[in-house]
């Protein structure tokens, strides 16, 4: 445990260090304010930041790649690699120390939106539980997204490369899946059996439609399970890369 | 084998797709010795190293280290083994004694040890004054320190060295190499370099690899008999004062003498020979030169030098040329 507790630790420092954690805090907080100021901050509507919640993942799509792109690619194309994997740990530990700094990471992302949360304090009086079941939606989603975004960095030595296929990933779970399910609902009418599993199939793999009770202060066990399921997947594949690595 | 070995490998074969980088290779490190290994660029080396450090499988065959086999119980190879890596990879955004500490936890050392351990190594590789500094700021040489205190920091019993004196500046070469030389008793070492010099300054042993093979392995002093053996190795070098050329076709004509070639021709003649130079024919050389009634200043015998038999052994082709 301590061992990966350690690699964490250099994890989260390393973007701390680097000016990308700071660019990509930056470019966090700046969508999150203009969510909040055109969705939540309205004169005379309710104190609710439902909708920042709610639509916070289209940022963080954008936001987590940069944050994992780095995890393994950077080890390949430095070699530190070689330090780490004939260091006496197991895969499990190194991956799961990757993961934990990444995700430690990203709670300091999504904690910097408070200020929002303070600000819409001082106005009116959120409903503070709310606020804490949406919090706990977007750690669920950040397992899920950070797990992607540690599966593409393993896969390959560069960064950018990592970056953009996570993106992809996500841009399909986040907007594309529910897209298509919206369209395929709409203007096909929906006649063929297979259609229909298929729009159903897309529509639950789109993370939206798992966020919004999370937004409405409803904390639903299918959410849950939908993210932990899927980081726990990701985590596996991550871990079968790994192993083949060994191998070529 | 008399001692220990602290490293062994049988018959270590690891294929890349249909080529094979090593190739069926066996040798042993005695305990506590000093082992050069040595072979040109892309002769098997680091994928040998890899082997060993359990950073990859072998495709077939198996070694252990420090009595544990590197594929099924590749965690206590791990810990018993200090690894310092071609280039010595480090996280450059890292403090040195930060990085140390890093590297110490990974190993599972506890907290007063490590601080312990790392005043000694930062001490034993030079690096006391520069704890504090980033690593980014540090020059090569002191990153390759570093690597080399990474490797010692958790007091391994086996340590592997990949080029450790790459990108060093000659007095920070000479340094590395006492280091190392001391390194021998404590720690059973297999130094990894294609620089021959070094092998015979601080190697006990030494196993040459060429084309994922094993070309020949013993002690500097037996390969440069072997060499000697074999003859075209040994050159002798005459300097001698009169005529080069009729100089060199009275050297010519002697038994045993194969090829005289004249380095330079100005009042003093530099000649070198190569043949089968025993003591007898040296003698007979001097008694020559002197009858002739030209004088012989100087006689010496170069070639026969591990560099020699490196070049020869391999690659036959461009010794054949030479």
């Amino acid at each position: 445990m301590s061992t990966v507790l350690a690699l964490a630790k250099r994890e989260i420092s390393g973007l701390f260090y680097s000016p990308i954690g700071y660019i990509v805090l930056a470019i966090y907080l700046l969508f999150v304010g203009l969510l909040f100021a055109l969705l939540v901050m309205q004169p005379g509507a309710i104190a609710d930041p439902g909708p920042m919640f709610q639509w916070n993942h289209l940022i963080l799509i954008f936001v987590v790649p940069f944050m994992t792109m780095s995890l393994f690619s950077e080890e390949y194309r430095s070699g530190r690699i070689e330090t780490l994997r004939t260091s006496p740990i197991t895969d499990w530990q190194l991956l799961l120390g990757k993961f934990l700094g990444a995700m430690g990471f990203y709670c300091v992302v999504i904690a910097s939106s408070l200020i929002f949360i303070i600000i819409l304090s001082l106005f009116g009086r959120p409903d503070y539980m709310t606020v804490l079941t949406s919090y706990l939606g977007l750690f669920l989603m950040g397992l899920l997204m950070v797990a992607i975004g540690l599966f593409f960095s393993a896969c390959t030595q560069h960064q950018i490369l990592a970056a953009m296929s996570s993106c992809v990933t996500l841009v399909a779970l986040g907007i594309l899946f529910q897209a298509i399910s919206y369209f395929l609902g709409a203007a096909l009418g929906v006649s063929w059996a297979w259609l229909r599993t298929l729009r159903h199939v897309l529509r639950y793999l789109a993370i939206e439609p798992h966020m919004v009770n999370f937004s409405r202060g409803l904390v639903d066990s299918r959410n849950v399970v939908f993210f932990l399921s899927g980081a726990g997947l990701f985590l596996f594949l991550t871990y079968i890369v790994l192993e083949s690595r060994k191998w070529r | 084998m008399s001692q220990p070995a602290e490293i062994v490998a049988e018959e270590l074969t690891k294929a890349y797709g249909k080529f094979l980088a090593v190739d069926n290779i066996s040798f042993a490190v005695p305990k506590g010795m000093v082992v050069g290994f040595l072979g040109p660029n892309g002769a098997g080396k680091t994928t040998t190293i890899r082997m060993l450090t359990c950073f990859m499988p072998p495709t077939s065959g198996s070694a252990r280290v420090a009595g544990f086999d590197v594929f099924h119980d590749s965690l206590k190879v791990r810990s018993h083994l200090g690894y310092l890596p071609e280039n010595a990879p480090v996280y450059m955004e890292m403090r040195v004694a930060e990085y140390l500490q890093f590297r110490g936890r990974l190993r599972g050392m506890d907290r007063s040890r490590l601080k312990e351990r790392i005043a000694e190594v930062t001490e034993l590789c030079w690096l006391a004054d520069r704890r504090r500094w980033p690593i980014s700021k540090l020059s090569k040489g002191y990153r390759q320190r570093l690597g080399i205190a990474d490797a010692l920091l958790h007091n391994p019993p086996v340590l592997i060295l990949d080029e450790p004196t790459v990108g060093l500046d000659p007095a920070q070469i000479r340094e590395t190499r006492k280091l190392i030389a001391n390194l021998a008793g404590m720690h059973t070492v297999l130094l990894s370099t294609h620089i021959l010099s070094e092998v015979e300054l601080v190697c006990q042993k030494v196993i040459i690899i060429g084309r994922g093979k094993i070309l020949a392995q013993g002690s500097p002093e037996e390969l440069k008999q072997q060499c000697a053996q074999r003859g075209a190795g040994a050159k002798l070098v005459l300097e001698i004062r009169g005529p080069a050329d009729q100089i060199r076709s009275a050297l010519a004509a002697l038994p045993g003498v194969d090829q005289v070639r004249i380095i330079s021709d100005t009042t003093v003649a530099t000649l070198e020979l190569t043949g089968k130079l025993d003591g007898a024919l040296r003698e007979q050389m001097a008694a020559l030169i002197q009858q002739r009634g030209w004088a012989l200043r100087e006689m010496r015998s170069s070639g026969a030098s591990l560099e020699e038999f490196f070049v020869q052994i391999t690659d036959p082709g461009a010794a054949a040329a030479a």
